[in-house]
């Protein structure tokens, strides 16, 4: 078999694993690294999604030779102890219900603010339309993200008025 | 096998919610500490198996019931907190472990058990036996401090942690007065305090350990690893009790890391475990790529052509005929009034669709058996594991994790039964994945269900009389049999807890076969029957001009509260108006509309566990077919809240679980095969489909109702009504997309 070095975390990782292996098994089976979640296999709910060169990124869609050369980074990589800010917009929101597909949309957000610092509703709701939430637990993504809007450009966006008042 | 009559749900709640109670009670203050010095470790304070307080103060609770996103974890620790008056910050959170007997006063009744998790009934079996634990611990602890200072214990209380002198003011920590408080009898009778002193209940708390979350380390079934372990997928027969013929996998040897394949038979009731070839790899993914090189052949028995269609036809001709089995009867119905209307509805098969696949992962030697995964009715999947393996429960070693969501899937035990059926053929640990398209295809399916109305009212417009035949395929004749006594699936309106005053009431059922597995799903009966219940009392106020609203209202205020004839809930009519009125008010009704805005209402009262809720959906007409959501309100009196925020999160989210089921997901069988594959075909709410939801929660002090499932029932007639509103056309059946109506 052959072996692949990968750089997930800010360390180097070598796994040895067919060329075809999706990134997403490499990092749960081989790696130990759980927190990205298998949902479905074939990119219909975001569980999986991980940053690929900052890039929000379905790992169940990437065999392990396309993830070689890459910055990877997992859930467990995006702060030693939860302190990113979209981590803490959720931890304040109270975002999570089961939970299992909260690395996914965290992951997911962290890649559509660094798309779009400032994004606007349609943006929002079409870039996260791939990840599903079976809790339901939307409304409160919704306001995390906002939240993480006006605490980093210093400036309120225009949903989270719309969330607030009805 | 457990008796079968033991699971059904009606048992379930009557046994965790209501005999149960008193059999807690017992269980959970036994007459002497279960731990205490004099063991040459050091001490700690045991009052029983949900509270262990050591030395140093530190505080940690025990949960047995499941957590699956409703909260519990956080929301049951927080009552005995309360009791406890403990500072909630130092508490720590441990799901109990696992045992056939974790106390031996504790006798459960039926298949209900402590570690059961279903109907939402954890807090509203649990409180006031939970209250007890902490206050029972306080006592112990005033007691020890008031031994120390020489005082009678009413001089001192307890805040934060501590026991207050009240005189001179001085302080001990709870941990250093364990060790006194340990060697002391435990009270029989304790005060609770009164619920206006509350400090913790009745406030917004984060979910415990939501950082672990966040961080990607919570450990759910799937991410469990256990040295040695290997991993399975499994091809299954396509149809319901269909058996293998023969499998070939020399293909599947040419995928590095594959390691065998090994067949194992279905299981027939109650559980109908499809036979199966499990494909065994040393990576889940050596297994999923085996798995497609497998050969298989299947007999797939005399039920291999039902189809979906066939049955709602089946169902609409046989609401012709009467019932076959009556339900509840008030009055007499051939009472007839001045005026009537008749209405069916249909219901499709609904998956529960939890984001973590189903998995498990077991290990079997021989006079050995050692399991973990997500179980939200442990005892009855052990029960089921050691008979196959021909144990003893209390043998099998069982590890429960977290769960990616239950919504009643993990009630049932198929998958981790299967696991064990794979691991008997293997030298090491198993652990078997469900690819998602096996999940969708080899679920336990929410009923496919058929509703036929009839109400007559007089010259008042006063309903008369009012008939409500359901036609199903039952779960309980799929669990037990054809001769199963199991009351069947009208709760939520559909017999004596009916929530509107009328004085005839005639409720039927009938059931029809069909070659697919039936379970759970998330308010089950409430939601099939409050879809119809309350369209066709909407559909009748339209009749006679009046307003949906004030005509819910006179069939609701000024009834008196009562007790339901069959599962001895209470019920208070009074509370089911408010919510209602409540709702109303917020959504605007009586304001005026702006252009193509419409509103539909709809109330129930919440049978599996004593809580009331409504909603209102306003909708823009956008097209002749065609609507966005601009605002849905939920309202909950669910009594005692323990924990706002989760309560709230809990109303969110059912909100959004009833959205799917209204407006999109479906599972349609052809040839006894779900077409289903995954969610791009059974499609769940997205994010880009989310109305706004805002929810309004009663201040109470009654009893504490059920959360989780309480917000699904009412939005699906609540959002058809708006459309009846909008457009007098009225949905018949759901998901309202098969009908060409479009949103967004």
């Amino acid at each position: 078999m052959p072996t692949y070095t990968l750089n997930i975390n800010n360390k180097q990782h070598t796994v040895e694993a067919d060329e075809d292996m999706p990134l997403l098994w490499a990092l749960r089976d081989l790696l130990n690294l759980t927190g990205t979640k298998f949902g479905c296999g074939v990119s219909s709910c975001g569980a999986c999604t991980v940053l690929m060169n900052n890039q929000a990124t379905r790992s169940c869609q990437v065999p392990l030779q396309g993830a070689v050369g890459a910055k990877i980074t997992t859930i467990e990589g995006l702060s030693q102890d939860g302190t990113h800010p979209v981590q803490k917009a959720w931890e304040k929101i109270g975002v999570p219900q089961c939970g299992y597909c909260q690395s996914g949309q965290i992951m997911n957000v962290v890649g559509l603010l660094k798309a779009h610092p400032k994004p606007t509703n349609e943006q929002i709701e079409t870039m996260m339309a791939g990840n599903l939430c079976r809790c339901g637990t939307y409304q409160r993504i919704k306001q995390a993200i906002h939240l993480v809007i006006a605490e980093t450009t210093g400036s309120p966006s225009g949903m989270r008025k719309t969330i607030t008042t009805k | 096998m457990q008796a079968a009559s033991s699971i059904n749900r009606r048992n379930f709640l009557k046994t965790s919610g209501l005999a149960g109670g008193g059999l807690l009670l017992g269980f959970l203050l036994p007459n002497k500490s279960m731990a205490g010095p004099g063991t040459g470790e050091a001490p700690v304070l045991q009052p029983n198996a949900f509270l262990h307080i050591d030395t140093n103060g530190k505080i940690t609770v025990f949960v047995a019931r499941q957590e699956i996103g409703q909260g519990v974890h956080t929301s049951l620790p927080m009552i005995v907190a309360e009791e406890l008056e403990a500072d909630w910050k130092g508490i720590n959170v441990e799901m109990m472990p696992y045992s056939t007997n974790p106390v031996p006063d504790y006798k459960p009744e039926g298949g209900s058990g402590l570690y059961d998790t279903g109907g939402s009934q954890s807090v509203f079996t649990d409180y006031t036996e939970l209250r007890k634990v902490g206050a029972t611990a306080k006592t112990l602890l005033l007691t020890a401090a008031a031994n120390k200072w020489k005082v009678k214990p009413e001089q001192c209380y307890a805040e934060n942690g501590f026991i207050i002198n009240k005189s001179t003011k001085a302080k001990l920590s709870f941990g250093s007065l364990v060790a006194d408080a340990a060697t002391l009898p435990i009270p029989k009778d304790v005060a609770l305090k009164p619920q206006k002193d509350f400090k913790i209940i009745g406030k917004a708390v984060s979910k415990y350990k939501v950082k672990e979350i966040l961080t990607g380390k919570t450990t759910y079934g799937i991410d469990v690893k256990v040295p040695g372990m290997v991993y399975a997928c499994v091809e299954r027969c396509p149809v319901l009790d269909g058996k293998l013929t023969s499998f070939d996998d020399s293909a599947c040897k040419q995928v590095s890391g594959f390691i065998k394949a090994v067949a194992f038979e279905g299981t027939g009731m109650p559980m109908h475990l499809h036979a199966g070839v499990a494909v065994v790899a040393t990576t889940t993914w050596g297994a999923l790529k085996a798995r497609k090189l497998l050969k298989t052949t299947w007999n797939e028995g005399p039920n291999n052509k039902q189809s979906t269609d066939e049955l709602f036809k089946t169902f609409a001709e046989k609401a012709k005929a009467k019932p076959t089995k009556d339900v509840y009867k008030k009055g007499d119905v051939t009472h007839t009034g001045a005026s009537s209307h008749a209405a069916e509805y249909a219901e499709p098969f609904l998956a529960h669709g939890t984001m973590e696949p189903m998995n498990f992962t077991a290990h079997v030697k021989p006079g050995f058996c050692e399991i973990w995964g997500g179980l939200q009715m442990p005892g009855w999947a052990v029960q089921a594991i050691a008979d196959n393996v021909g144990l003893k429960p209390e043998q099998v070693k069982t590890n429960l994790t977290l769960s990616g969501g239950g919504f009643g899937r993990r009630l049932y035990y198929d998958f981790a039964l299967e696991a064990v059926l794979v691991a008997k053929q293997l030298d090491a640990p198993v652990k078997v994945v469900w690819d998602r398209t096996d999940d969708v295809r080899n679920d336990a399916y929410r009923p496919a269900n058929y509703h036929s109305m009839q109400a007559t009212w007089d010259a008042a417009g006063k309903l008369q009389t009012w008939q409500h035949h359901k036609l199903e395929t039952s779960i309980e004749v799929m669990l037990e049999g054809p001769d199963t006594k199991s009351p069947p699936t009208m709760l939520g309106g559909g017999t004596s807890d009916f929530w509107y005053d009328v004085p005839n009431i005639y409720t039927g059922y009938t059931h029809v076969d069909f070659n697919l597995a039936r379970g759970w799903v998330r308010a089950v009966e409430i939601c099939e029957n409050a879809y119809p219940i309350e369209s066709f009392v909407d559909e009748v106020a339209h009749k006679l001009g009046k307003d949906p609203l004030q005509y819910r209202l006179s069939m609701l205020e000024g009834r008196a509260a009562f007790t339901t004839e069959d599962s001895r809930l209470h019920q208070d009519p009074a509370r089911t108006a408010n919510v209602l009125k409540i709702a109303a008010d917020k959504v605007g009704y009586h304001l005026p509309r702006k252009p193509k805005h419409f509103i539909g209402l709809a109330n129930h009262f919440f049978s599996f566990a004593e809580a009331y809720a409504a909603h209102a959906v306003e909708i823009e007409m956008t097209g002749p077919k065609k609507f966005k959501i601009t605002n849905i309100v939920a309202v909950a009196d669910c009594g005692t809240i323990i924990n706002t925020d989760n309560t709230r999160n809990q109303i969110e989210g059912g909100t959004v679980f009833a959205l799917s089921q209204a407006l999109m997901s479906e599972i349609t069988v052809t040839d006894s095969r779900v077409e289903q594959d995954g969610f791009f075909t059974y499609q769940i709410l997205r994010m880009n489909d989310m109305p706004p939801i805002d929810v309004h929660l009663v201040p109470s002090t009654e009893r504490p109702g059920g959360v989780g499932e309480l917000a699904l029932p009412t939005l699906a007639p609540a959002l058809c009504n708006a459309i009846f509103a909008a457009t007098g056309e009225r949905v018949r059946r759901l998901p309202i997309g098969k009908d060409g109506w479009e949103w967004g």
